[in-house]
């Protein structure tokens, strides 16, 4: 499994469960970025709530979450979100579509509840970026998403382009140059023919980009990285393209440091097998001890 | 193997192999002790001259024979971040299992990435000879076992690369 699904797995196949079978449930879960989920039968075994917290909701709020919700989820938005989370969908099991494709994309577009309310900004700088090119001039407001403790996402849209930056932080020294070694392939890899299309990708570490070297509270360390993506309108110029585009650029920052977990597990297995082989090698060095069970004059074992 | 390799590892071998006439040796400063003579260095007499065989600057070997013990430091190979944080990864895993090799140091010597300690009892349980092949053939294996690794991240940080970017445009 190389790319990260923008779904919510434990969503799904809970939905899926518990249409074929309602019983009354209450789990908590959580997604990444820390966001929090809470699936739960307040009243029936067939109405189900489920609630989410996310970091960034007040910026996101800002950014007109509401009305991407509204547009996805319609009346299943409660007006009124359970106490500790943010927002809180009525899920009806009663009124789900038929057996068949249809329930199965309503499934799984409830599943993509994060990945909505995080869509609303990047709907707002296309959306921006379609006024700018028409105007001709100007630049968009840079939004921000303080999405994780020290991490954030900023866009910013432009006449002629919508600018992605994402800052994130490398905890240890193995990770930073790791991380270091993957983004420049992220860099190298647009040379490639079949890629040509895809948006550029740059990225600084220690001094951020040019575009958000103004904002307020940016950390300056060693163990901070920007990466920025300069998308075009050929990729959101179409709403499904746009879809797909916002889906996957959200999950770059955990796509990185999952793979980057990855390598570091497979550098360890490597090296207990080398370390076992070495192990071996000297074991041969060592003579052979003939080990005699010495025995009493009664004939049992010493010990 | 290289050209320039083979002579190093030769010369490290010989030079071991030689070094390795290891005999008991009982502490003179303190009685019904034994130490290694050349860790705890406190009787000057019975320490022999250190040598250095170095293949460039940044690979070199340090041999320091005693009557009783020798000391044995490898600096390995890092041309670059990445194989600095590899072979630092790689010297502490098998120094966290020293009680496993039972001829490695818990630390290395100071400007140097491994060591290893011989003493008399390593030589009395042990085949000399055979001790002799493991120091060179950890050598040998450490430096490729390392480019290895930094071949497969690479590798790998591409496949990501592409398979994400790749993702974009379809």
């Amino acid at each position: 499994m190389i790319l990260l699904e923008p779904h919510n797995y434990i969503i799904q196949t809970t939905l899926i469960d518990k249409l074929a079978k309602p019983t009354s449930l209450d789990v908590q879960f959580v997604d990444f970025d820390g966001v929090r989920f809470h699936l739960s039968t307040p009243e029936r075994k067939t109405s189900l709530l489920l609630s989410m917290s996310i970091r960034c909701w007040n910026e996101l709020v800002q950014y007109g979450v509401h009305d991407v919700l509204k547009r996805e989820y319609g009346a299943m938005v409660r007006a009124q979100p359970e106490s500790d989370y943010n927002v809180s969908l009525d899920v009806d099991l009663e009124q789900f579509p038929p057996e068949g494709e249809e329930r199965d994309t309503f499934i799984k577009n409830i599943a993509l509840l994060k990945r909505h309310a995080l869509a609303a900004p990047f709907e707002l700088a296309f959306k921006a970026q379609k006024q700018l090119e028409s105007s001709g001039s100007g630049q968009g407001e840079i939004m921000a998403m303080h999405y994780r403790d020290e991490e954030a996402i900023y866009i910013q849209a432009s006449p002629d382009r919508v600018t992605v930056i994402f800052s994130t932080v490398f905890r240890e020294e193995t990770d930073r140059i790791f991380g270091k070694v993957f983004l420049q392939e992220f860099v190298d890899a647009r040379r490639l023919p079949t890629i040509q299309s895809a948006p550029q990708v740059l990225y600084t570490t220690h001094e951020p980009p040019l575009e958000i070297r103004h904002v307020p509270g940016l950390v300056d360390s060693d163990d901070v990285g920007y990466v920025t993506f300069v998308l075009f309108p050929r990729h959101f110029a179409q709403a499904a393209v746009a879809a797909s585009t916002i889906s996957h650029i959200q999950l770059f920052r955990d796509y990185l440091h999952y793979h980057i977990k990855c390598s570091k597990a497979y550098m360890h297995s490597r090296m207990r097998f080398r370390v076992s082989e070495f192990q071996k090698v000297l074991n041969r060095a060592k003579t052979e001890v003939a080990v005699v069970d010495r025995k009493t004059a009664s004939g049992r074992s010493m010990r | 193997m290289s050209n320039t390799l083979r002579p190093y590892l030769a010369a490290v071998r010989s030079t071991l192999t030689a070094a390795l006439t290891l005999e008991d040796f009982a502490s003179q400063i303190v009685e019904r002790h034994n130490k290694p003579e050349v860790e705890v260095g406190t009787s000057k007499e019975v320490l022999l001259n250190p040598l250095m065989i170095s293949r460039n600057e940044n690979e070199k070997v340090l041999i320091e024979p005693s009557i009783n013990s020798i000391r044995l430091s490898i600096k390995i190979k890092q041309a670059d971040e990445i194989e600095r944080i590899l072979c630092h990864k790689f010297t502490r895993f098998m120094m966290q299992r020293a009680e496993n090799f039972v001829v490695l140091r818990r630390k290395p010597v100071k400007g140097y990435d491994i060591s290893f300690l011989i003493t008399n009892n390593h030589t009395n349980t042990m085949l000399k000879h055979k001790i002799v092949d493991f120091i060179i053939q950890f050598m040998e294996e450490v430096d490729k076992e390392i480019s290895e690794m930094k071949l497969s991240l690479n590798a790998r940080a591409r496949v990501v690369a592409e398979s994400y970017l790749l993702a974009f445009s379809s």
